[in-house]
């Protein structure tokens, strides 16, 4: 199908399907959970056919615990399924008084399930263990970017 | 021992050059790959942080698979390594690591299959006479309690066809899930379905 682009045969791990019960059944056995802390676990991680076992709906190896940040996205499409989340912060300097604006940036895992993401969106991110050399966290919620004029005309 | 599994030698997300402060620590410390081969058993063990032990197989001959489909598992002799997804130069040398494609012994599983459905599966299709032999799975005396518990399976027991077909040439595809170089087992289970499908075609292609 069109999600085995690799060498290696994709599937979750632990989810076996059996060749001999697929009669009247739907095709396949899709293994999905609810990642916790009133997060809603997309359509598209339950209906799709991706495979990913970084993603938090649907792989078993990855919780979210510790810290949920925000951030607006920066850099989407450029890694695999990874994306980099602008934070903003004021930083206070107590000798003139004043704030000072800093950022930092984030790598985030970004699962599949999420499409359509784009450069400016919102995006809520959950601390996970370390799934690359800079990546712990991972998507769990997209807000699109509010367009002021709502006349969306962006690519096209 | 040089093999360090730290971070410290690599640069920051930034960028940035890590300058070195301390030496290399034993909890960070990395081991030689096993790259389990084929052959005559032979297994080291080694003692690791917390008094632990691995077992670094050196050298499988068998493995403990299992068919999937018919939950049954057997211990089969493993034949060569057939694929390997991460490197071809595994497949050349016949490593066996987790994940390799390999091809075992299709005896144990074909005895089990015409034991439990009195079934032939794989079998070439002439030498009726010499085979007719008490012993024989397909032909032996059976009691009636048993004879009507294969009655009751004769459904269930269709078999996928290009499975069948590697029952005829007594070699099965078999994927290893565990880690020879952990645990030193090199044990598995057999491609069914669509994996069995993915796996075929690369095969397929590999050679053409």
């Amino acid at each position: 199908m069109a999600e085995q682009t690799q060498k290696a045969f994709q599937s979750q791990i632990g989810i076996f399907q059996n060749p001999k019960l697929t009669g009247k059944k739907r095709t396949v056995r899709r293994w999905y959970k609810d990642v916790g802390l009133g997060f809603k676990t997309p359509r598209e991680a339950i209906e799709g056919h991706y495979i990913d076992k970084k993603c938090p709906f649907t792989s078993d190896k990855v919780s979210i615990r510790g810290r949920i940040l925000t951030g607006v996205v920066i850099s989407v499409g450029k890694m695999e399924r990874t994306i980099i989340i602008r934070r903003e912060y004021l930083h206070y300097i107590p000798k003139y008084n004043r704030y000072e604006k800093r950022h930092k940036n984030l790598a985030a895992h970004m699962s599949p399930c999420f499409v359509g993401v784009e450069v400016g969106d919102v995006v809520t991110v959950g601390q996970c263990r370390p799934l690359s050399k800079t990546v712990r966290f991972n998507v769990l919620r997209v807000q699109k970017k509010i367009v002021k004029g709502a006349k969306s005309f962006a690519k096209f | 021992m040089g093999i360090s599994r730290d971070s410290r030698h690599k640069r920051a997300h930034t960028g940035a050059k890590r300058a070195q402060y301390r030496k290399k620590r034993k909890f960070e410390l990395g081991r030689q790959a096993a790259n389990t081969k084929i052959g005559a058993k032979r297994i080291h063990t080694v003692r690791v942080r917390g008094g632990n032990i691995k077992f670094r197989a050196l050298r499988l001959d068998t493995g403990n698979f299992s068919w999937g489909s018919e939950a049954s598992t057997r211990k089969a002799r493993i034949i060569r390594v057939v694929y390997n997804a991460s490197n071809n130069e595994l497949v050349r040398t016949n490593t066996l690591v987790k994940g390799a494609i390999i091809e075992i012994d299709a005896a144990p599983f074909r005895q089990w299959y015409e034991s439990h459905y009195a079934i032939p599966i794989g079998r070439r299709a002439q030498k009726t006479g010499a085979e007719a032999t008490a012993e024989d799975p397909l032909n032996k005396k059976r009691s009636n309690h048993v004879l009507r518990k294969i009655e009751s399976r004769k459904e269930q027991s269709k078999v996928d066809q290009a499975l069948a077909d590697q029952f005829a040439a007594g070699r099965v595809l078999a994927r290893i899930s565990s880690r020879p170089g952990q645990s030193g087992r090199a044990d598995g289970y057999i491609l069914e379905g669509k994996e069995l499908d993915f796996y075929v075609r690369r095969l397929k292609a590999r050679k053409a």
